[in-house]
């Protein structure tokens, strides 16, 4: 009998279930709406900073009345669909989730962190012509990837659907040619003045990443600028880990062996904090430390502590060097978002909020959800800058000398400070001194951390 | 005499209601994604397809008393080996994958010969640390792997129809010799080594030799469903032997019901489906002190389902389908006397 | 060229054999990448001191897989369940610190103890809960539950504390010891001291106490002590509870050194199985050298080989060991 009770209760547990998800799918809002698919690694934090930014942006836009598109003489309100694509490990839950949202008729996507994952799952928007503006591969190939050899391992001979593609995030080779031209401009004339170092002296850079598509293409871009720049940097030590690691005094003590000048860190938030902490407290590495613009997240600076103090890290969004920003238009943003949601924005948000308000633009230029009209218009995207600060002050995609849509992002490099009040270090702008269509954003002169020790 | 030994098989197995159900079964597969039709069931679908190969491999080595924890090695190989055959010598992907299944039994044999001595736990370490050294291995070797970027695989099938179809032709395939197998002398041995492996040494078999056929065959189908898997996704990265997908199958095949045919069926249909579908309640969910609750609620209730689910249904769900069949197929009459008795 | 580094890469002659492979090995695998370059050499030369340096940090991290291990081990001797979830009950083991220290302002190393009990209670709710009514089937169904539990207590933590990493700062921040060239920080040296008074309680607890007494006994023959008037359940519920009462004491110490957040737990009960499978399962002295081995094996692979190689060779340390011992170190023979 008991068999019998519980067949029963498992019958009827499937049929109210089928019913609720039946009931909650027909639920669907009923007036015409522009779908935009946020797609993102909703289960790391990274992930929330876009889903909150891309919230705030929808938000403020159907509060403004919408987007007019004129071939349907209409404002229509923005649908955010969510893809998430898990802990980015996942291929198939990624590409599962973008064609969830192409599925439920997205409009249009926005973006995509994690390099791997985002060449996986663009081909399915690749394939269904749907825009997608990439705000977080860091990967240059994620738009390049249909000019390549036809033999390369990554090529994609649709030239048509590559042209759906956009990208609005920093790449590898802009974070490298930043910090690499950082150590040869402002770092090593400093180092020769306090110690008296010759200036044929080349600067002693170790340079510290997680074995992964990330670490490894920010390495080889390192490489790459020192090399084809004829900077004056000397790599010293280059030492990868498996993403397992979490104690790194093994790795530091090599580095250390080698007498660095400088050590560029390569990896995410906790990881980067505890490189600087047990470099600093373990190993005794007194040095200067830098780490990628990815790490400027709320979480760099809660597993950072005092730990960062005096030393480095690179940007192309300083939501913690202010109020006041070098941008007007940061000071609003950075204080609704506080508002909203009680905690400073991350960068990967930026780009995510930036892209909405491009796609607003566009569908409005093109006056049609027409997806290959969209995708010209926001080929012929030119507004001025936002979020993120480009090299020629505005938002415009490269098309005439390269086929493919690549914004040129600016990065600059930030020094952080221990504040005692709130136990944790805030940034100062430190490099370069000003920045296209901004003006000046230097706030501080970039000093040595008080434990200092040049290498040998 | 084979087509005879068919022959008969069918007109035998006509009279079983088993036969029926398989046959429905069949026909179900083959008729739902031109009842569904959207991309996303058809991509689904064929997921199920292929982790029911890769669920019921893992089940077969389970039953030979051999638990893995460490099968997304071989899940790995498979891929890598058919996408690489594919980029680098232009095999075609059809015949690749079943070189990266004899390549992935090739290693499953000699990890294989490291494991027969080992108990239940021990084994279970071993498989998964040499799971952990692939993935090591293929990163390092990132000039001839392209694993840490990862890279496009070749077409297999054309997406969509053609390719689930492929996929479920593979599956019934894979699962009819593993059910032949499991019917055999040398399932029957399996088990056996599986209840009590100093007891079934006694009687007289090999548990050595049985323990390496089961790790040789396990891991060819394992490898097979890699290389599908690889180019069903278009795409392969050193993700692919991420411990997640080690544990995966043993989750499919417990769920569904461990040790028999249908468990790992089951257990793959619920898990992809649950993956796939569940994420369309996302939209009614809400941001609670800044974070979207949607994935974090949602893979809690998927924990509470499965630790419900194996407290309640020890043996899996097969076995709550097994006593309905009963209840409903058995005549009520028989059983009563069987109960009687 | 490397031959050359050979001779002043260690000091201790008995080790120069051992010294010669690493290198051969570590040169290979350059020349395989296409990278050896000049600095490589400069990475060998590691004198002695580094290395006793680098054991001591092995043996400082492998502290904590100690912990772990142990519970671990516990659990696993007394009720012959394999609980996948152990780290989970580490990384509640640091929130439950991090809740403590911030409601009632207690010092870090109190809030060890604090810690400890608020896990066991979590512990004791897990094993009534979930493991108590699965076990004795299927050994693979423990390890799908305990897969559920990762699944629930990751994101019920996520959903209380958020997902930013945190940390529990220690008033020895900043302080620290030199030792030789390197210096070591007090908080390490702490963690390694708290480690050493809970093992000695604990090996007191199970060989002095009538309660350990029953422990050793149900481990041994869980039927006759049964007869012999022992209630199993409650010895279950007992070491459940001290085996989570030891991964909370972990996850606080874990939580003073790194930055934690929901998902640390993973990685160390990966680490701390393979640890008590070196050393042999149910045995503590097992679990004890098998963490500090594992942890200095990790580091010493970490500088002489490369930090890629770092989780390759401490599994295949843990293979070797098991093909020539398939019990391990300090497992029982047959059974």
């Amino acid at each position: 009998m008991a068999n019998t009770k519980l067949i029963a209760a498992v019958v009827i547990v499937i049929i109210v279930v089928a019913a609720s998800v039946a009931v909650w799918q027909l639920m669907g809002p009923s007036e015409p709406t522009i779908k935009i698919g946020l797609v993102a690694p909703y289960q790391i934090p990274v992930g929330q900073d876009m889903d909150r930014a891309a919230r705030m942006a929808v938000k403020e836009i159907n509060d403004a009345g919408g987007i007019y598109v004129a071939d349907l003489d209409d404002y229509l309100k923005i649908e955010l669909l969510i893809a998430d694509t898990g802990d980015t490990t996942d291929t198939a839950a990624a590409l599962t989730a973008v064609t969830r949202v192409i599925d439920q008729g997205a409009d249009l996507l926005i973006g995509g962190f994690s390099s791997g994952a985002t060449l996986a799952d663009q081909v399915i928007a690749i394939e269904e012509r749907v825009p997608f503006i990439i705000t977080g591969a860091s990967s240059h190939y994620v738009t390049r990837r249909g000019f390549l050899a036809s033999d390369h391992p990554l090529y994609i001979g649709d030239a048509e659907g590559m042209s759906y593609m956009f990208h609005y995030c920093t790449t590898v080779f802009h974070y490298s040619e930043t910090v690499a031209h950082f150590f040869a401009e402002a770092m090593k004339p400093l180092l020769d003045n306090e110690y008296g170092f010759s200036a044929s002296r080349k600067l002693r850079l170790a340079v510290i990443y997680r074995d992964d598509a990330y670490g490894q293409g920010v390495w080889d871009a390192t490489e790459h600028f020192i090399e084809t720049d004829n900077l004056p940097i000397e790599i010293v030590a280059e030492v990868s880990y498996p993403l397992t690691t979490t104690t790194f005094q093994a790795e530091l003590t090599t580095i250390k062996a080698a007498n660095p000048d400088a050590v560029y860190v390569v990896d995410f938030t906790t990881n980067t904090a505890t490189i600087y902490r047990q470099g600093q407290s373990d190993v005794g590495l007194n040095t200067v430390y830098i780490a990628v613009e990815c790490c400027e997240e709320p979480e760099f600076y809660t597993a950072l502590g005092e730990w960062g103090d005096h030393q480095l890290l690179e940007s192309k969004f300083a939501s913690y060097a202010g109020p006041p920003f070098y941008l007007p238009m940061m000071d609003t943003y950075v204080a609704d978002y506080q508002a909203e949601y009680d905690t400073i924005p991350g960068m990967m948000g930026a780009d995510t909020y930036d892209a909405f308000y491009i796609a607003k633009e566009a569908i409005e230029n093109a006056g049609t959800l027409e997806k290959s009209a969209v995708r010209d218009a926001i080929e012929d995207t030119d507004m001025e800058q936002m979020l993120i600060i480009t090299e020629s002050g505005r938002i415009e995609f490269s098309t005439e000398e390269d086929s493919y849509h690549e914004i040129a992002p600016f990065t600059f490099v930030e020094q952080l400070i221990y504040d005692e009040t709130i136990g944790e270090c805030r940034p100062k702008v430190i490099w370069p001194t000003t920045a296209p269509g901004v003006g000046t954003i230097k706030q501080a002169d970039f000093v040595l951390p008080e434990n200092y020790e040049p290498g040998s | 005499m084979f087509t005879k030994d068919i022959i008969s098989w069918i007109k035998q197995s006509t009279k079983s209601t088993k036969f029926y159900i398989f046959v429905t079964l069949i026909s179900f597969s083959l008729v739902i994604p031109l009842v569904l039709r959207d991309s996303l069931s058809i991509r689904v679908l064929t997921l199920m397809a292929i982790f029911t190969i890769y669920a019921s491999s893992w089940n077969l080595l389970a039953s030979s008393g051999q638990g893995s924890l460490g099968h997304a090695a071989f899940l790995g190989v498979g891929g890598f080996t058919s996408a690489l055959l594919a980029l680098n010598l232009g095999i075609p992907p059809i015949i690749g994958i079943f070189i990266g299944g004899v390549v992935s039994a090739g290693i499953g044999f000699l990890i294989g010969l490291t494991c027969v001595r080992l108990k239940a736990w021990f084994l279970g370490m071993v498989t998964f640390g040499f799971s952990i050294i692939a993935e090591t291995l293929v990163s390092q070797f990132d000039d001839f792997t392209h694993g840490i970027l990862g890279f496009r695989t070749a077409p297999l099938a054309s997406s969509g129809l053609p390719f689930y179809y492929l996929a479920v032709l593979i599956a019934t395939l894979c699962i009819a010799i593993i059910y032949y197998i499991m019917k055999s002398k040398m399932g029957l041995a399996f088990r056996a080594i599986h209840q009590n492996q100093s007891e079934s040494k006694m009687i007289g078999i090999n548990t050595a030799k049985y323990k390496l056929y089961a790790f040789a065959i396990s891991t060819f189908f394992a490898g097979l469903a890699g290389g599908l898997y690889a180019h069903f996704l278009r795409y392969i990265r050193v993700e692919i032997f991420t411990p997640a997908n080690s544990f995966e199958p043993l989750m499919m095949s417990v769920i569904g019901g461990l040790g028999t045919i249908e468990g790992p069926i089951i257990g793959s249909i619920i898990l992809v489906a649950i993956d796939s579908y569940l994420p369309n309640i996302d939209k009614f969910l809400p941001i609670v002190h800044g974070i979207f609750v949607g994935p974090y609620l949602r893979l809690l209730g998927l924990g509470i389902f499965l630790v419900i689910v194996v407290i309640f249904l020890p043996k899996g769900v097969s076995s709550l389908l097994r006593k309905m069949y009963n209840y409903f197929f058995t005549d009520t009459k028989k059983a009563n006397n069987i109960e009687r008795k | 060229m490397s031959l050359e580094v050979n001779s002043n890469f260690l000091a201790p002659p008995f080790l120069y054999f051992f010294n010669l492979r690493i290198n051969l090995l570590f040169i290979l695998v350059m020349n395989i990448r296409g990278k050896l370059t000049e600095y490589t050499v400069e990475f060998l030369m590691i004198d002695s001191s580094t290395l006793i340096l680098t054991i001591m940090w092995g043996a400082a991290i492998g502290c904590i897989y100690v912990l772990l291990a142990t519970g671990l081990n516990l659990i696993f001797g007394v009720m012959k369940l394999v609980n996948f979830a152990h780290g989970e009950l580490l990384m509640i083991g640091a929130y439950m610190g991090f809740t403590v220290i911030t409601a009632l302002g207690v010092n870090v190393y109190i809030a060890v103890f604090l810690s400890m009990g608020l896990t066991a209670l979590i512990g004791i709710a897990v094993e009534r809960l979930t493991f108590r009514r699965v076990l004795g089937a299927e050994k693979l169904n423990e390890i799908f539950v305990s897969l559920g539990l990762i699944l629930i207590f990751d994101n019920i933590a996520v959903l209380l504390w958020g997902d930013k990493s945190k940390r529990l700062i220690s008033p020895f921040e900043n302080m620290s010891i030199m030792l030789g060239e390197a210096s070591i920080r007090v908080d390490w040296l702490i963690a390694i001291l708290f480690v050493i008074v809970i093992l000695i309680a604990l090996l007191f607890l199970i060989k002095k106490t009538k309660l350990g007494m029953a422990m050793r006994a149900t481990s041994q023959k869980g039927q006759t002590s049964m007869l012999m008037g022992i209630n199993i359940e409650h010895i279950y519920i007992f070491t459940f509870a001290l085996g989570a009462a030891l991964a909370g004491a972990a996850g606080v110490l874990y939580g003073i050194i790194f930055p934690f957040n929901p998902y640390i737990g993973a990685l160390p009960t990966i680490k701390a199985f393979a640890i008590i499978i070196l050393g042999g399962l149910g045995s503590i002295p097992g679990a004890i050298i098998g963490g500090l081995l594992y942890g200095i094996a990790e580091q010493t692979a970490a500088i002489t080989l490369g930090s890629i190689w770092r989780d390759a060779v401490a599994f295949s340390v843990l293979i070797i060991v098991l093909v020539l011992r398939p019990e391990g170190l300090f497992g029982k023979r047959g059974e």
